[in-house]
């Protein structure tokens, strides 16, 4: 095209710029959200997917007592094995800054190992020197582990100190700071000095085949686990998580995917604004069009021009979506990485990315603008030359209804808001797919909360205790017994692992052994019934989805502490986000955990409560490895769970900005193709009032219409929203009535986005002269 | 009569033989043109004349190529227009054909200069330099030169039409059309367009305008006279 045409396509852009920013703001904001979530999309990708088996991470771990360089030589001959090493593990509270955690520290056999888990230095140094811990990147923040601070260690018979030499990253570990977990390195002559009782022995290896499938690692794990057995060595746990994938990508990506499905919905509603601004903007320059036509432009050459206009909101979009795209993307990868605890600052952008993104940006306006653009082009030159400008409306629904009772002025702009079926159609469409994940969301925040409710009435108790070494059960109560504790129980607790029918350990999961009588757990059955006898299992969703088998009626085996025990499954229970299972506590078992109902319930008593407890077990002998507060686990849930329901209400906040601009958009294209009518008015002496009125009602009947669609359409949007949060989360109850208070909510919201949205194109409609509107040429 | 007219033997430069114009089918059909033969020489300034519905713009779409008969010939400058498709018809307007418009119908957005230039841009011809040169050169002759960086909305009516004419001649087409070309103008502006009609006639451009403008025809060489679709008259106009 030449400099001319050029020129005619810039200032025709000009002419109507209020408009076009409307169009650019909405696509740029789609175009930003979507391009965010992409950016996120291949950098966590790429980081978990080329990054974690970078790391060339554990395919198993099996904990084997005992463990020597001799065996872990002959594990490494086994077919499928490529690498093997021995590790040690201790866990133990950690004073750090004033603070006691829980922490877990970890001792391989050599850490200049790098065929598998490797694990990269973070600062100070590397490996730990004896007598030192280097703790993990994603406990230092919440612990407060700074390179040189001191920690004092909980060991059976007193404290040691230690102190902190460095940082290291470890990527297959969930991050510290989620898990309330101090993840921290030390060599074996460290962790034996602390508390070589309570050291457990595990076996790490990484198979050959790096596309084997978790039943081919299962079939390596008990070639292992039957050479140990056969030398006669104790196997306990074995734990197999999914191959080549990070604890939590699944989960990460089943956001991002619900996420991207909302911005792909966004876009398209900023298509549809396109469009309406297109076809409108086409269908004022008809008569141009014949000109140019009659001077001799072909269709193509009309064509170009129709492309090049349209280009322009696009180029315009993209300039300003792409940057903030990319450094939204990687600002949301960056706190992903966070969840995930991967480093995401190194790992370079795809360049399909912005690539995309430029495709997408330019080509959604053209997408938008191909039908009015084809409709124009191939207008005959002498239909053109007759055309007055823009099509004459469509007859109006309420008109032919013509509802009696209606003021005059409600009828007139409910008759406008008919006028452009297909443009109200679009913009209704836009607001009330906003306005539905709106209220969907606040439904399944709702379903969420009381979800963790229900989770939380099934336990009457206010703090746990963990046990260094399990107890006798009445003597723990016993101990317990202090003022400020209204009921004790104890509780044995061991992980477990479900033993499939070829003999191949299965997955993981808590097994909790509860008295017959307690008084403590109270959790609704969903199938079948609450522990009735021994060697009963009542499992949580949970477990049951992990582990298909687990179905009331079945007769499982565990692996539990080195040996296998069976167990027949009663009942199924929700056990929220945790693989558990819930058996009773044999007579004369050891317990290692004391479960207590306090008498008041506030943090500071709790806290108190806790000191004075460990004091008084400590008294009788006993020591505590750590404590939980009822409380405190539930704030943490509560969190994580809103945080989800907020990243997917926050894609609703951007598909209803679109359907706000389109709304405006809508109403500003209404006072320019009316402005012979509004003229008119003015002429036959209508006041400033009624013409602003005419034009902020009519944006009010457009916004209540799309209130009423929003209702119905946040069902579907509830079910796939609740869907959605269980493939992330876990299930939570479908509800298919929106809350009330969100409804009205919403109808507030749809009357502010109406006045808003009307404001600036009712003021544009009084500053039409009476004269120049009706001076048609 | 012009001397061009005198010379039989050359060929007209506008030729229409039993030209029908029909619109709608069945009994709806009316026949805007009917049967119409026409020759025009080149040089002629052809005032055309006649009630509303007599078909007088119909024949100018026809001349224009902006319309096709539905039974007839229409040859202009040699070219068979009825014949042309709709791609070859856009170019032969570029290049065979000047339009000047009841209302102007300058583009807004597009200085007096660009809108000179826009037909040079659709038909390919020259640079973009030579393109503006032109433009200048035409606004000069037409006389509003002072007025090329101007935008249509800020200028006069007369101002209008004569950026309108000097457009229609960007590309040096031997037919010039006008359709109400003073519909839209004072007395004084009307006389002094019609007057640059004539004299672009006078160099050898066939002219042909349609008007209820009674004056106009005391500028025309010959003036023709359409009644319901058919030619009634067709008289020559002394000079």
């Amino acid at each position: 095209m030449t400099g001319t045409r050029w020129r005619k396509v810039l200032r025709d852009a000009w002419l109507h710029r209020g408009r076009l920013a409307l169009a650019v703001l909405a696509i740029a904001l789609a175009l930003a959200a979507a391009g965010a979530l992409l950016a996120t999309w291949a950098l966590v990708g790429r980081a978990t997917r080329d990054g974690y088996r970078a790391s060339l991470p554990v395919s198993a771990t099996l904990a084997i007592a005992p463990l020597d360089a001799g065996f872990v030589a002959r594990v490494r001959t086994l077919p499928g094995v490529a690498a093997a090493r021995a590790r040690r593990t201790l866990a133990l509270p950690l004073r750090i800054d004033g603070t006691t955690r829980q922490a877990l520290l970890f001792a391989p056999d050599d850490f200049a190992q790098r065929e598998l888990a490797q694990l990269v230095p973070d600062g100070g140094a590397w490996p730990p020197p004896d007598g030192t811990i280097v703790v993990e990147r994603s406990s230092v923040e919440f612990a407060g582990a700074r390179v040189g601070e001191s920690a004092r260690a909980r060991t059976g018979d007193g404290e040691a100190a230690l102190r902190i030499s460095g940082h290291v990253r470890d990527v297959s570990v969930a991050p510290g700071w989620m898990e309330h977990v101090v993840y921290a390195f030390a060599t074996p002559a460290t962790l034996a000095r602390l508390d070589a009782g309570r050291v457990r022995d595990e076996l790490q290896l990484r198979v050959a085949d790096a596309n084997a499938d978790r039943d081919a690692v299962r079939r390596v794990a008990a070639a292992v686990r039957a050479l140990a057995m056969r030398e006669g060595r104790t196997v306990g746990r074995i734990d197999v998580p999914v191959p080549g994938e990070h604890v939590h990508a699944a989960q990460m990506n089943s956001l991002l995917l619900v996420q991207g499905a909302f911005a792909a919905l966004a876009l398209l509603f900023a298509a549809f604004l396109a469009a309406n601004l297109l076809t409108a903007l086409f269908a004022r320059q008809v008569r141009e069009i014949g000109v140019m036509k009659a001077i001799g432009a072909s269709d193509g050459q009309v064509a170009a021009l129709g492309v090049a206009q349209a280009l322009v909101p696009g180029v315009l979009a993209t300039a300003l979506a792409l940057p903030i795209a990319l450094l939204a993307g990687r600002r949301y990868a960056a706190l992903k990485g966070e969840l995930l605890n991967f480093p995401m600052d190194t790992v370079a952008l795809p360049v399909w990315v912005p690539v995309l993104l430029i495709g997408l940006g330019l080509l959604l306006p053209l997408a938008a603008a191909v039908l009015p653009l084809r409709r124009v082009a191939r207008l005959g030159v002498a239909e053109a030359l007759r055309d007055a400008g823009v099509a004459s409306d469509s007859g109006s629904i309420v008109r032919r209804l013509s509802l009696p009772g209606l003021p005059r002025p409600l009828l007139i702009a409910l008759n406008n808001a008919f006028r452009r079926r297909t443009r109200l159609a679009l913009t209704l469409l836009a607001l009330a797919a906003g306005g539905a994940v709106q209220l969907a969301s606040a439904s399944v925040r709702d379903s969420v909360l009381a979800s963790i409710d229900a989770l939380f009435a099934a336990q009457s108790f206010d703090l746990t205790l963990g046990l260094v070494e399990a107890q006798d059960a009445a003597t723990l109560v016993a101990a317990a017994a202090i003022p400020g504790v209204a009921r004790a129980e104890a509780w044995g607790r061991a992980r477990a692992t479900v033993r499939r029918p070829d003999g191949t350990p299965g997955d993981e999961l808590t097994l909790l052994a509860l008295p017959a009588d307690t008084t403590l757990v109270a959790t609704r059955v969903l199938a079948g019934r609450w522990l009735g006898g021994r060697d009963e299992l009542v499992v949580s969703r949970r477990a049951a989805g992990d582990a298909p088998g687990l179905v009331p009626g079945a007769r499982v085996q565990l692996e539990v502490d080195g040996g296998v025990r069976e167990f027949t499954v009663v009942g199924l229970v929700d056990g929220g986000v945790q693989a558990l299972a819930y058996t009773s506590f044999d007579t004369g078992a050891k317990a290692g955990i004391l479960a207590i109902a306090t008498t008041t319930h506030d943090e500071a008593s709790e806290l108190e409560l806790i000191a004075r407890l460990r004091g008084a077990l400590s008294a009788a002998g006993i020591a505590v490895s750590g404590s939980q507060r009822r409380a405190e686990n539930r704030r943490v849930i509560e969190d994580h769970m809103l945080l989800v329901v907020d990243f997917l209400a926050a894609m609703g906040w951007i598909m209803l900005a679109v359907g706000a601009m389109g709304l405006a958009s809508s109403m500003s294209l209404a006072v320019l193709e009316r402005s012979r009518e509004i003229g008119v008015l003015r002429a036959i002496g209508a006041p400033h009032a009624a013409v602003f009125g005419l034009v902020q009602a009519e944006g009010l009947v457009i916004a209540l219409l799309a209130w009423l669609l929003a209702i119905p359409a946040s069902i579907p949007a509830s079910v796939a929203m609740a869907q959605a949060f269980g493939r992330i989360m876990f299930a939570v109850p479908l509800r298919f009535a929106p809350d009330g208070t969100a409804v009205l909510a919403w109808l507030a919201a749809s009357l502010g986005i109406a006045f808003l949205a009307s404001a600036l194109p009712a003021l544009r409609a009084l500053r039409v002269p009476a004269a120049r509107a009706l001076a048609w040429e | 009569m012009t001397a061009t007219s005198l010379q039989s033997p050359a060929p007209p430069l506008v030729a229409l033989t039993g030209v029908t114009r029909r619109y709608g089918t069945g009994e709806a059909a009316v026949d805007a043109l009917a049967g119409v033969d026409l020759a025009l020489a080149a040089g002629e300034f052809v005032a055309v004349l006649g009630a509303s519905g007599s078909g007088k713009s119909t024949l100018l779409n026809l001349l224009a190529g902006i319309d096709r008969p539905s039974s007839g010939e229409v040859f202009v400058a040699g070219q068979a227009l009825h014949a042309l498709p709709q791609r070859a018809l856009a170019r032969w307007r570029g290049t065979g054909v000047g339009l000047v418009f009841q209302f102007f119908q300058l583009l807004p957005t597009l200085t007096a200069a660009e809108n000179v230039m826009l037909p040079m841009d659709f038909a390919r011809r020259g640079t973009q330099r030579e393109r503006a040169a032109r433009a200048r050169e035409l606004l000069e002759r037409l006389g509003v030169a002072a007025q090329a960086d101007r935008l249509p909305g800020t200028l006069s009516g007369g101002q209008q039409q004569r950026v309108a004419v000097a457009r229609a001649l960007a590309n040096d087409p031997p037919l010039l059309l006008a359709d109400e070309p003073t519909g839209n103008l004072d007395s004084q502006n009307g006389a002094a367009l019609l007057a640059l009609l004539r004299a672009l006639a006078d160099d050898g451009r066939t002219v042909v305008m349609v008007t209820h403008d009674a004056a106009a025809r005391a500028h025309a060489s010959r003036v023709v006279t359409l009644r319901d679709g058919r030619v009634a008259s067709d008289v020559p106009v002394a000079t």
